[in-house]
């Protein structure tokens, strides 16, 4: 019994946070679209249903706070209370406080917190509307004293409306009448009038008071007989009775079931397990078929393989798909950061959402916040300036900060654009030489964008007041870091005076990716194919060096060269007749460069694993795989291995 | 005892923990026959294709409430002798009265314990 309890109560704490998450949201939708009953009536409802089940469950103070929340909140509902931002502040510190009391419920610690403040806030908004004190709360099963009718104590305590007493007697009153009268009907078909209606009842009584037995005569039939209603009318009417009164079909409910995040990844694994045992299976044979061609066991082999090879690539999407999650769960804690920020700032900024829907992966879903978490701050803090700034500026008072998803190919873009001030190249310029990161000639050379690549060198900020909200120079090298463990690539876009936006492209899924194989000596590495331009084939002779870095021109574009055999310290192999060289050509952000291998092997789809006892990240090895001829393969990152090289 | 406790329910609320919570009351008045649904229409789907014989559903529901179920119960010729208990809130009193009018056969409001439960079903299968 006190294990069901404990189960009880943690579905309560699992589905309370999931609607208090939601409620945030809704929260400041509701604030910039104050005549959306919709949103009143769920919040409304939501609040309610946190009530409803702490009263059960005996959590006094949570039924304290939220049956005030939702008086508070029913007023708003009836149009009794305006929507002021004074009374969004009162209700949202309220959402807090229940996620204070979670907290405690979860930790099991039975610390009460002090509700007078919230509680005294809550009601002073209450009476704002000049309307009676709100109904003492319902009381929680451990609190009531005769727990045989707890809710008949509260009902004559206080609140308006009809007493229980009342309700009981109606309810014997109708309890038999079960069916909807066909008047009724009629008169919402239009067929007859409501007085006509009546005529027939009083019709009907005078004939059951003067006759004491036998059959009334039934309300249609007399309307029939009066001719105010043709026959099939009534018919037509009396079928209505035992029809469903809505037409529409009973719509497919979605059937959900949760599953433990573990047993998905579990999941996962396998399937990449099996992605490489398909992997060797195919080369396999692909071998036997060239060895034995005239066998004739060996054509449905590779036809089964083919098969296998097929599922194999549709059961490692659906898994996918089970571990992808709407960008949403990242995106709803926004609104209210913004909303807070801009109101302590004395800004006024509105945060609009777009492509909540996008997808992604799990784990790429639960690295993402904080990279844009200081992202969309920096846009509040850094990018949309004061109104009285803007107005000046001759922009609405109001700055915006958009925060989007959307797919890209492979890839998932996020993007946070603000319309604030942009950033000052020349002033980046100068900040970057006063920090004695660069000198003026070298910056002349470079293009804004590899400019404004500086900001995200640690310990650079450029904002001239640090304030306490972003722009401590931490974070922003931070950021990029952290967006480059996913793979994935950050880019800035800005206009003085327009404003900024921050690119995020992020893959799909880091589990599993296209990987192009190559050979240094006698290594095999895999490079992540989603970086790679292409591959050319060059001779030695057309390498240059130019202030110590070998470069060659592809189609008129100086191209760095770096050598992957150096990275390793392998000697270079001889094979392809000396002089000729492979590049692979690889893209990362806006930078462009090559590698020079000695051998391509082709496309491979590879099942990033990681390294146990080995910090990969920042040696440019994104992990390990194992390939189709059984051999373990490394990763290579390279736009952490050449990070530092493309820096000087 | 006036109900048979082999007799099937089906509770609706949008709330898996308040779902819980009435499966644990009834279970304690030893009703072990229990499905759940979390709206009105899923609930009706699941009182036509499965012999319930008694529905205890909660009002303030997304998409489909408790009064809209009740409706659709009375008005469909298999299911309108079907008994329904409301589950509402003392908040809500103005729709007890809609839900009477609709011919609920009877409500409890929350919070309620198994004692306050078990005097409604009697009053309800008494009759």
């Amino acid at each position: 019994m006190s294990d069901e309890m404990d189960e009880i109560i943690n579905d309560f704490l699992i589905e309370t946070t999931e609607i208090v998450d939601d409620l945030s949201q809704k929260f400041v939708e509701l604030e910039n679209d104050k005549d959306n009953q919709e949103l009143v009536n769920g919040i409304f409802r939501s609040v309610h249903t946190i009530k409803g089940a702490s009263g059960f469950l005996g959590f006094n103070q949570m039924v304290q706070l939220t049956h005030l929340t939702e008086s508070v909140l029913k007023k708003i509902k009836d149009g009794d209370i305006p929507l002021t931002p004074g009374v969004m502040d009162v209700i949202l510190e309220s959402i807090d406080m229940v996620k204070v009391l979670l907290e405690h419920i979860k930790a099991k610690d039975g610390i009460e917190e002090d509700l007078t403040g919230i509680l005294a806030l809550l009601q002073g908004v209450y009476d704002q509307a000049g309307a009676p004190a709100a109904a003492p709360p319902p009381q929680t099963i451990q609190q009531a004293e005769i727990p045989a009718a707890p809710a008949e104590d509260t009902a004559s305590s206080g609140g308006s409306g009809p007493t229980i007493e009342e309700l009981d007697a109606l309810m014997e009153a109708q309890s038999d009448q079960l069916l909807r009268p066909v008047g009724e009907i009629l008169v919402e078909g239009g067929s007859v009038t409501t007085e006509e209606v009546d005529d027939a009842l009083k019709i009907q009584n005078m004939i059951k008071e003067s006759v004491d037995t036998g059959e009334v005569p039934k309300v249609g039939d007399i309307l029939a007989a009066t001719e105010k209603v043709s026959k099939d009318e009534v018919k037509k009417a009396l079928s209505k009775q035992t029809q469903p009164e809505k037409d529409k079909p009973p719509q497919q409910a979605e059937q959900t079931i949760r599953v433990d995040v573990e047993r998905l990844d579990n999941v996962l694994n396998l399937v990449g397990e099996l992605v490489l045992a398909r992997n060797r299976l195919m080369k396999v044979v692909s071998n036997l078929e060239l060895k034995y061609t005239d066998n004739t066991d060996v054509a449905p082999l590779a036809e089964l393989t083919a098969f296998i090879n097929l599922i194999t690539t549709d059961l490692q999407l659906a898994v996918m798909k089970t571990r992808m999650q709407a960008v949403r769960k990242v995106f709803n804690k926004f609104p209210r950061m913004v909303r807070d920020l801009a109101r302590s700032m004395k800004k006024d900024v509105e945060l609009a959402l777009s492509g909540e829907d996008t997808e992604l992966d799990k784990s790429i879903i639960e690295e993402i916040g904080d990279p844009l978490v200081h992202l969309v701050r920096n846009s509040v803090d850094h990018g949309v300036e004061m109104p009285d700034v803007r107005a000046a500026a001759g922009k609405p008072r109001g700055g915006t900060v958009l925060l989007s998803a959307y797919q890209e190919g492979n890839n998932i873009v996020l993007s946070i654009e603000d319309d604030g001030k942009g950033i000052d190249v020349e002033m980046l310029k100068e900040k970057i030489v006063e920090k004695g990161l660069s000198t003026p000639d070298e910056l002349e050379r470079l293009s804004t964008k590899e400019i404004l690549d500086y900001i995200f060198l640690p310990g650079f900020s450029t904002a001239k007041v640090v304030s306490d909200v972003s722009g401590r120079g931490v974070g922003m090298d931070v950021v990029k870091t952290n967006i480059m463990k996913l793979n994935g690539t950050i880019t800035i876009e800005t206009e003085k005076g327009k404003g900024t936006k921050f690119l995020l492209r992020l893959p799909l899924t880091l589990a599993i990716i296209q990987a192009l194989m190559v050979g240094v000596g006698t290594e095999v590495f895999a490079v992540p194919l989603a970086s790679v331009v292409e591959t050319v084939r060059i001779d030695q002779s057309n390498i240059k060096t130019i202030r110590g870095q070998e470069t060659v021109i592809l189609r008129n574009e100086i191209v760095p060269v770096h050598r992957l055999a150096n990275k390793f310290f392998l000697p270079m192999g001889q094979s392809n007749g000396g002089h000729k060289m492979y590049l692979v050509v690889i893209l990362i952000g806006e930078k462009k460069f090559g590698m020079m291998v000695d051998k391509l092997f082709g496309q491979e789809e590879v099942v990033i694993k990681s390294i146990e006892g080995f910090s990969n990240s920042s040696e440019g090895i994104a992990g390990a795989t194992i390939t189709g001829d059984g051999k373990v393969v490394l990763i290579l990152d390279p736009a952490v291995m050449f990070v530092g090289d493309l820096r000087t | 005892m006036a109900y048979n406790t082999a007799m099937k329910i089906l509770v609706v609320d949008d709330f898996a923990t308040m779902r819980r919570i009435i499966k644990n009351i009834l279970k304690q008045l030893g009703l072990n026959d229990v499905e759940e649904a979390e709206d009105g229409e899923q609930a009706f789907k699941k009182l036509q294709a499965g012999k319930f014989d008694f529905l205890i559903t909660d009002w303030n529901m997304p998409n489909c409430t408790g009064l809209e179920l009740l409706k659709m119960v009375r008005a469909d010729a298999k299911l309108k002798a079907m008994p329904v208990l409301m589950v509402t809130a003392e908040a809500e009193k103005e729709q007890v009265i809609e839900a009477i009018k609709s011919g609920v056969n009877n409500y409890v409001m929350k919070p309620f314990t198994s004692d306050v439960l078990k005097q409604k079903l009697d009053k309800i299968f008494n009759k």
